[in-house]
């Protein structure tokens, strides 16, 4: 799976004037992605490899063309990343990391791959590693060895637990409490206690709170308006007060608004219009905003967007 | 990585043949150089060799987070070693390394190493002032200097730069009214500035009062923009009877009180309405109050329903993107 951008910019070429999303060329698009490997850019992102393959992975699936990747290959680039403490790497050679350890347990949740994993792998790196990373003291989690923490390696942490029915292996209570900790008076939360709200932070927190079945600490009226205030006038969300719109927001701030049940307070045929606007009509992928290069990451959000709007004909995403 | 605001003039990307040939070069020596550094801190071979190779790497490609893992290594190992001072080691790798190396260090290097750091801050807030990374590391260099200046493991008042990072606040709203990071950088030093300052009840008072004045001067200048009115509502959430005690500016307030501060604010923001009609801030900014009023006194007739409902009419003409939103208010408020 290549992380490089383009071939295809947004938003160029004829855009017809009703508006409609271009499946099949996205699946082409996600398809085409690994055959770039004579592109300087395919090797220097290549510390983004997992995790780019699950967003082609799960854009695939919301798309309805879940089998477009081969399976095996998909495992066997899994298997390829995994490091004897049980963590997982962005590649082969890569260090093991939360943020890519996460992506290896959605893809085989997404494959539904879990027994086939340890069938493959059965010399015992096949344990957990996540637990492992909490801090016993504040209740949050590192994202590896080196020990920065985020509350978006918390958020991944309880994600890839539940995901593999583990979550009795961590306290959940001291990870709610760290994340009740991050609340800001506007109702939205940070990367740490003390920073700044910020809507990608904003749904690894109310998504780690929904996993632990605790959204009754969140401020809902308040983030529900805050979040609300990130649709602009062209439509598209931003992540904050008074920054520009970005088609990733449609799942950070629309995913949190689901959460909270409020995704009617926001415009969701202007949103629609505008993630279709970050299309590449010709050759597949959305993204950031209109006219710019596009790229499997805002492909995916740009789709998981489309998919929590209800847009017809796409599978129907879990905002969690 | 996901490639933000990168935009292109023409179609897709056409490359000659020799373009292609000279990219297939270059990702040859690329892997090469990739290999060999992977090659050699596997083999540990942690070497001022190995080190430079790490740098020409890193140059290549600053996202590589395995590489800057190896750099580590390398460094911690080199350290162990002795045979350069850390000092020198450091000097031009310091972002990444003091921290692991604080410990074999005196607490003046310390101290200039951390002063380094917040001048780097400095530099890369005056190039993005909104990002979110900077102020974050920002909060964490003030407070490793913090400690390093205090006597006791914690913060004491002599050691605190929280009047000094409030200032910067201050210049950087100046700047830019429209920088939201520095204005919750300062809601979140204000209650440690009054507490290390032993404010008084009546420190405290004048202490909202210019922050109030602040901020309503910057609504007056660019009632459209939404920073301002959400430091606006923060302000107006230590009044709130609800407001956690460790947040509160004053900490004596009876609803007495509270009605005068909502009172005041609603007659200012009304006057803003005299030539900004078409503001929806302005309508949400005043229900916002309205409600907050209604919270601690019930039986007024300062805040009546009919301008609730006409505020909230304007709110559903000029802001018909979150029409749920206010169709949801108007039940809730019953209006």
């Amino acid at each position: 799976m290549s992380l490089v951008s383009g071939p295809g910019r947004a938003g160029v070429g004829a855009m017809p004037a009703e508006m409609q999303l271009f499946v099949d060329k996205h699946v082409r698009y996600i398809q085409s992605l690994d055959t770039r490997k004579d592109e300087l850019e395919y090797w220097l992102t290549e510390h983004l490899r997992l995790n780019g393959l699950y967003w082609g992975l799960t854009a695939l699936h919301l798309l309805g063309h879940p089998d477009a990747l081969p399976r095996n290959d998909i495992l066997n680039f899994v298997c390829a990343c995994l490091h004897d403490n049980g963590g997982f790497g962005a590649a082969p050679g890569h260090d093991a990391h939360m943020l890519y350890t996460v992506s290896a347990v959605q893809i085989l949740a997404t494959l539904d791959a879990f027994a086939e994993f340890e069938e493959r792998v059965k010399d015992g790196r096949q344990k957990v590693v996540i637990a492992d990373l909490q801090d016993p003291e504040t209740g949050t989690f590192a994202g590896d060895e080196w020990g920065e923490r985020d509350t978006r390696f918390l958020y991944g942490a309880l994600n890839a637990l539940s995901l593999m029915g583990l979550l009795d292996l961590v306290d959940i209570e001291k990870a709610v409490q760290h994340v009740h900790s991050c609340a800001n008076f506007d109702g939205g939360y940070g990367t740490s206690p003390g920073a700044e709200s910020h809507s990608g932070q904003v749904f690894t927190c109310v998504g780690a709170l929904t996993i632990a079945g605790r959204l009754d600490l969140v401020d809902q009226e308040k983030l529900g308006a805050w979040l609300s205030e990130r649709q602009l006038k062209n439509g598209g969300l931003n992540g904050r007060p008074e920054k520009k719109e970005d088609v990733c927001y449609s799942w950070w701030v629309m995913s949190s608004m689901a959460m909270l049940d409020k995704l009617h307070w926001i415009d969701g045929e202007k949103l629609t219009q505008f993630i279709l606007q970050c299309q590449d009509p010709e050759l597949g992928g959305l993204a950031d905003r209109p006219g710019d290069m596009v790229d499997v990451f805002h492909t995916v959000f740009g789709i998981a967007g489309l998919s929590l709007l209800k847009y017809p004909g796409l599978e129907e995403v879990d905002p969690v | 990585m996901a490639s933000h605001g990168i935009s292109r003039g023409s179609g897709p990307v056409v490359r000659s043949e020799e373009a292609r040939q000279k990219e297939l070069q270059q990702i040859e020596a690329y892997k090469d150089l990739s290999d060999l550094v992977n090659t050699k801190v596997a083999e540990r071979q942690y070497t001022f060799e190995v080190l430079g190779l790490v740098t020409k790497l890193l140059n290549e490609n600053p996202e590589y987070y395995t590489v800057w893992n190896h750099r580590r290594r390398v460094l911690i190992a080199l350290v162990a070693e002795q045979t350069q001072s850390p000092d020198e080691l450091l000097q031009g790798d310091l972002q990444l390394t003091f921290v692991l190396l604080q410990s074999l260090l005196g607490p003046d290097a310390a101290q200039k190493l951390w002063s380094g750091e917040l001048q780097l801050v400095n530099k890369m807030l005056h190039a993005d002032s909104r990002n979110f990374h900077a102020w974050s590391y920002r909060r964490i260099v003030v407070s490793k200097i913090e400690r390093l200046g205090s006597s006791t493991d914690s913060t004491d008042a002599n050691s605190s730069l929280a009047q000094s990072e409030f200032d910067y606040t201050t210049k950087m709203i100046k700047t830019n009214l429209s920088n939201f990071s520095a204005w919750h950088n300062r809601s979140q030093l204000i209650p440690r500035i009054l507490r290390e300052h032993d404010a008084d009840a009546k420190a405290r008072r004048a202490f909202l009062a210019s922050e109030l004045e602040l901020i309503c001067e910057a609504i007056n200048t660019d009632p459209f923009d939404q920073s301002i009115w959400f430091y606006h509502q923060y302000l107006m959430s230590t009044i709130s009877p609800s407001c956690a005690p460790e947040n509160l500016i004053v900490q004596d307030l009876t609803n007495g009180d509270r009605q005068k501060y909502y009172e005041t604010e609603m007659e200012y923001i009304k006057e803003i309405l005299e030539d900004e009609t078409d503001c929806k801030w302005i309508y949400e900014g005043l229900l916002g109050l309205a409600e907050a009023y209604l919270e601690v006194d019930a039986g007024t007739a300062v805040v009546t329903t009919k301008d609730m409902r006409a505020w909230l009419a304007e709110l559903k003409r000029l802001d018909a993107l979150r029409r749920g939103r206010w169709e949801d208010l108007e039940r809730k408020l019953q209006l």
